[in-house]
């Protein structure tokens, strides 16, 4: 069977393909600290799911290669 | 890491051939907010890849140093949607007055993307120098710009009079006819109320006889009773609701059978401006029927009824004593 090494149901999902190695813009503007990056790959995750989907990680991405979901409740 | 290392390191990076390691530099730099990376940013704005271009306005316009403007106005032109708007977003909160020249140059520049913005820009700055630069685009080919062009001459201050803009009323583009009712609404040329009154009743899109009626409310002219008259029985409801908001600013009442007539609309918005206007023009006639209107389905209209019979029973007091 099959295991994930990683959580797919966090609220902040990063496209692995379009996050830049160097950038830590993301990490950076998160005023929980929640987003890290990964040191095998270099590419930024979410390692606490503590979101306040205030959704700067998102706008300063320079790639958008960040997507928050916010829950339907808070739209 | 010093602070000015850090700098020199982005910086150096800005330099790189590879376009991510730009994208970040440009980005650690936005963050930092350093003034000595205004010149390699503004640099950044010529940059092959138009993500890098892009960052380096969003950069720019967190520094805000006026020093980036002429640089930022020069990327109005971009090929690229979304750095044209970025700029003019950017541009909307940097330009002030002194760089009233500088737009007016640019606007002389043959390319409409620039032209367009340059003209949404002059808005900011609200100088009526700007009217003979302006002008020449009532007669644009370009419906955009016709469009663009008397927008601005709206936000212009001092500018009463310009005849160019009732020859507007006439342009076969329903969105230039549309700014150009608004537009009307600011002037005090002899023809703009007739003007407005014909669109008002005659025009075949019901936004530009909606904002007419709003510019004649603005106007508040007593010739224009019989056309608003006309524009209650208009078949769009805001046409309806914005000639009752205008006829509340010029009682009439001539106009009282018409007004006790849409108390009945089907859109209960208009119904409350008509309990509204009945209550301005205070006739015992209208009673019976906002006594009505104290049923509406809607509260507003309830209320506003309540107050236009107080209205009329306090300016007629041996009704009230009856």
């Amino acid at each position: 069977m099959a295991l994930t090494t990683q959580r797919v149901d966090v609220p902040v999902i990063v496209d692995e393909s379009k996050c830049l190695e160097k950038c830590t813009a993301c990490i950076e503007v998160c005023p929980l600290d929640v987003l890290v990056k990964n040191p095998e790959t270099g590419k930024a995750y979410m390692k606490y799911d503590e979101c306040w989907f205030c959704l700067p990680c998102e706008k300063e991405c320079p790639t958008n290669a960040i997507t928050v979901q916010i829950p339907f409740l808070l739209r | 890491m010093s602070a000015d290392t850090e700098l020199n390191e982005w910086l150096e990076m800005l330099r790189a051939p590879d376009v991510s390691e730009r994208l970040v530099a440009i980005k650690m730099l936005q963050h930092l907010g350093d003034e000595d990376a205004l010149d390699p940013l503004i640099a950044a704005l010529q940059d092959e890849s138009s993500a890098v271009q892009k960052l380096a306005v969003t950069a720019l316009w967190e520094l805000a140093n006026p020093k980036a403007v002429p640089a930022l106005v020069e990327c109005l032109a971009s090929t690229d949607e979304g750095i044209r708007e970025e700029v003019l977003s950017a541009l909307g909160e940097l330009v002030t007055p002194d760089h009233l020249l500088l737009l007016l140059d640019a606007l002389h520049r043959d390319d409409a993307n620039m032209q367009l913005n340059v003209l949404i820009l002059l808005r900011k700055i609200h100088d009526a120098q700007s009217l003979p630069y302006v002008l020449p685009f009532f007669e644009s080919e370009n419906p955009e710009l016709r469009e663009a062009a008397v927008t601005t001459l709206r936000y212009l201050n001092q500018v009463e009079r310009c005849q160019e803009a009732i020859t507007l009323m006439s342009d076969p583009d329903k969105n230039v006819r549309r700014s150009a009712a608004l537009t009307l609404g600011h002037l005090a040329d002899a023809e703009v109320i007739s003007s407005l009154c014909q669109a008002l009743t005659t025009d075949a899109d019901w936004q530009v006889r909606r904002n007419a009626a709003k510019s004649l409310a603005l106007h508040a002219d007593s010739t224009a009773v019989p056309s608003l008259e006309t524009a209650l029985a208009d078949e769009h409801w805001q046409v309806r609701k914005f000639a009752l908001q205008a006829l509340q600013k010029t009682p009439a009442e001539q106009t009282l059978p018409a007004l006790v007539k849409t108390l009945a609309d089907e859109y209960s918005d208009v119904r409350r401006d008509a309990a509204i206007a009945l209550g301005i023009l205070k006739s015992p006639i209208a009673l019976n029927a906002l006594q009505q209107s104290l049923d509406d389905p809607d509260k507003d209209v309830c209320i506003y009824a309540q107050r236009a019979i107080q209205n009329i029973h306090e300016s007629t007091p041996e009704t009230s004593n009856a």
